[in-house]
């Protein structure tokens, strides 16, 4: 018996000293790389590609679907990412929670290339200590031109019952809030409960009864298949399922009250062991031909980087004016317990 | 002697179950008493914060919800499984027809959602037929409500509830019906006086086995479910992932499984004779529920 014990004990010790051995291996090994924690379809692999190529480096591209998933996977510990993409809220939170490793612009020679406009609002990070925008943008409303013959861009859009069932918004509490409150005329990062109530209100009574579904997994599949006619979410959403050849049917506009948008930025994580490689990363990025070429992959105006827009070969389904009524989402601390009270009578009542 | 080498074979499962099951539970079971932190987690400070906000009325109308879908799939896998079980157990060609009813678990589940959304969609084949049998010019709006989540359900889950009731049959003897019927029973008869209770352990698991995993669904009603579908286990994940309220999420879970394992030691202390057979009559049948991904 004792010697079955040994032998089992041998086995397990041997087993645990190999895994060891293989989990440091991932780590170590002689040429550089970068490891980028990024949101799904955000970055182009050919960029990804002319990076390794230009450096001699390799890149390891993970991604994630919200902030709150970023953040609480970096939380955890484990992770040993360099950048990663933060929206402008998060990157606030991440400061605070000293996450952030300070960049030293100086190295950043596209930096100049930059929207004044947009450093402007970085209000998040003031001075841009610790990061470096990579793209503005915002949710809009795609329309099935096919389907819907005339229109007005609006978020009343949603109060059609001519639509009733064939519209579908975004499973997000600070998307779907932000806009019923750019309609009635509030912030989107309000926090007083008479405005928040109000934009409630308009949502269950008004928007849900039109409504098929809150849905941001398959809300660009839905759209695509026909199975809706009018979409509020993300044009490269949209875009990346509907056939090219039927491009020409779908209308993306930024409705006129403005809504909530997003500023992601590049930051570099504490505790990275490439740091100066992470640097020629975002400085890579922010050079107009790589912008211009990130821009066309996904549809997306240059809204960032000022020379890029010159060089930008395809189409944009919005143009950076039409950001103008729209408002950078904030994190708004402990407030979010009221939005989070009136989402839910929202997504669980009938 | 014999006493060790026992431990020893159970060692793997017990070992298994301790780190993946027991150590998470325990965590979860921490969390939901402490108090919530700003950015998601928690801060170390005992509350029952998280308890009390699960008295909260929209949380409440979920719950009866839910219970009510679980009940109704759970009572249509069952009643379209016995005859299904019943129907394998005295074919002759037994090894295809178990056969037929495992392939579909080589498809992935969340694939055979979207194969479920393509054919049941405004624009989906089904529709497609209506239309062109001229039965409807609109086409029929099958998805995205309650009847959608219930069928993709009983879909999901009727493999788990033939299976053991199978297994169950499968050992009746079947001369006991003729019998019952020399007696003087109808064929109706028979089959609920005489199959039903001989075969009552095969139905408790097959239950347990549906019902137990639906009422923690939470991939079928965010794919097809509707504005009316929000269950349990979407408020999971969205108090974890979108609204940061992490003891909220543990304390609903909590809520969850010490529910279902309540239900399980209330049918496995009341039916002790019966449960050993099963469980005794076909170990495998005890891994679907664990691989079956929700």
């Amino acid at each position: 018996m004792d010697k079955l014990r040994k032998v089992i004990l041998d086995v397990s010790g041997f087993l645990l000293v190999s895994l060891v051995l293989l989990l440091s291996g991932c780590g170590g090994g002689q040429s550089k790389t970068l490891y980028i924690f990024n949101w799904t379809y955000y970055t182009p692999d050919s960029v990804i590609q002319k990076f390794e190529k230009e450096y001699g480096v390799k890149v390891v591209y993970d991604t994630f679907a919200s902030n709150e998933e970023m953040f609480a996977k970096l939380k955890a510990g484990g992770a040993n990412y360099d950048i990663t993409f933060p929206s402008g809220d998060y990157v606030s939170i991440m400061i605070k929670e000293n996450m952030l490793e300070k960049i030293d612009k100086s190295k950043l020679k596209n930096f100049a290339n930059i929207d004044p406009k947009v450093l402007e609002q970085c209000d998040f990070d003031p001075g841009n200590q610790y990061s470096i925008p990579y793209y503005l943008g915002a949710a809009g409303v795609a329309v099935n031109k096919t389907k819907v013959a005339s229109y007005e861009k609006s978020w009343s859009i949603f109060a059609r019952k001519d639509l009733a069932n064939r519209m579908i918004m975004l499973d997000d509490m600070r998307e779907v809030m932000g806009d019923a409150l750019k309609y009635l005329g509030y912030s989107v990062n309000t926090v007083d409960q008479k405005q928040i109530d109000e934009a409630r209100d308009l949502i269950n009574k008004v928007w849900k009864p039109n409504l098929l579904k809150f849905d941001a997994e398959a809300f660009a599949k839905s759209f695509a298949a026909g199975e809706v006619w009018v979409a509020q979410g993300y044009a490269e959403s949209i875009f990346a399922e509907v056939d090219k050849a039927n491009w020409n049917t779908v209308d993306f506009f930024i409705p006129k009250e403005g809504g909530p948008s997003y500023l992601d930025s590049m930051v570099i994580l504490k505790g990275s062991k490439n740091k100066d490689l992470a640097l020629k990363f975002i400085d890579f990025i922010q050079r107009p031909d790589i912008y211009a070429e990130f821009c066309d992959y996904f549809g997306f105006p240059s809204t960032v980087n000022v020379p890029a827009r010159a060089l930008k070969k395809g189409e944009s389904w919005y143009r950076p004016e039409d950001l103008l009524n729209c408002e950078l989402k904030k994190d708004v601390g402990a407030d979010l317990e009221k939005y989070n009270a009136a989402w839910q009578t929202i997504r669980v009542g009938k | 002697m014999k006493k060790h080498t026992g431990l020893l074979y159970t060692m793997p499962q017990i070992l298994w179950l301790l780190v993946f099951f027991a150590a998470p539970l325990c965590i979860i079971i921490a969390y939901s008493f402490l108090r919530k932190g700003l950015y998601g987690g928690v801060e170390p400070q005992l509350s029952l914060d998280a308890y009390t906000a699960m008295a909260n009325p929209n949380i409440l109308l979920v719950t009866w919800r839910t219970l009510k879908i679980s009940i109704i799939a759970t009572a249509l896998t069952l009643l379209i499984a016995l005859p299904c079980g019943y129907s394998i157990a005295r074919s002759k060609n037994q090894a295809i027809r178990l056969f037929l009813v495992i392939v579909p678990f080589w498809t992935n589940f969340l694939v055979r959602i979207y194969a479920w959304i393509a054919i049941l969609g405004n624009e989906g084949f089904l529709n497609d037929i209506l239309k062109a049998l001229h039965l409807t010019s609109t086409g029929v709006q099958f998805l995205y409500n309650q009847t959608a989540v219930i069928l993709v359900l009983v879909y999901m889950y009727l493999p788990y509830a033939i299976l053991p009731l199978f297994s169950t049959i499968d050992k009746f003897d079947f001369t006991l019906l003729d019998a019952a019927r020399d007696l003087g029973a109808t064929k109706f008869q028979s089959y609920v006086r005489v199959l039903l209770p001989n075969i009552k352990s095969g139905l408790v698991t097959a239950g347990l086995f549906t019902f137990v995993p639906i009422f923690g669904a939470y991939a079928v009603p965010l794919l097809v479910g509707g504005k009316d579908s929000y269950m349990l286990g979407n408020i999971i994940a969205d108090q974890l992932t979108k609204t940061r309220n992490w003891p909220l999420a543990s304390s609903i879970s909590m809520t969850v499984t010490v529910l279902t394992t309540g239900l399980v030691f209330l049918i496995a202390l009341r039916k002790p004779r019966e449960q050993k057979q099963v469980f005794d009559a076909d170990p495998l049948l005890l891994q679907p529920v664990q691989a079956g991904k929700r």
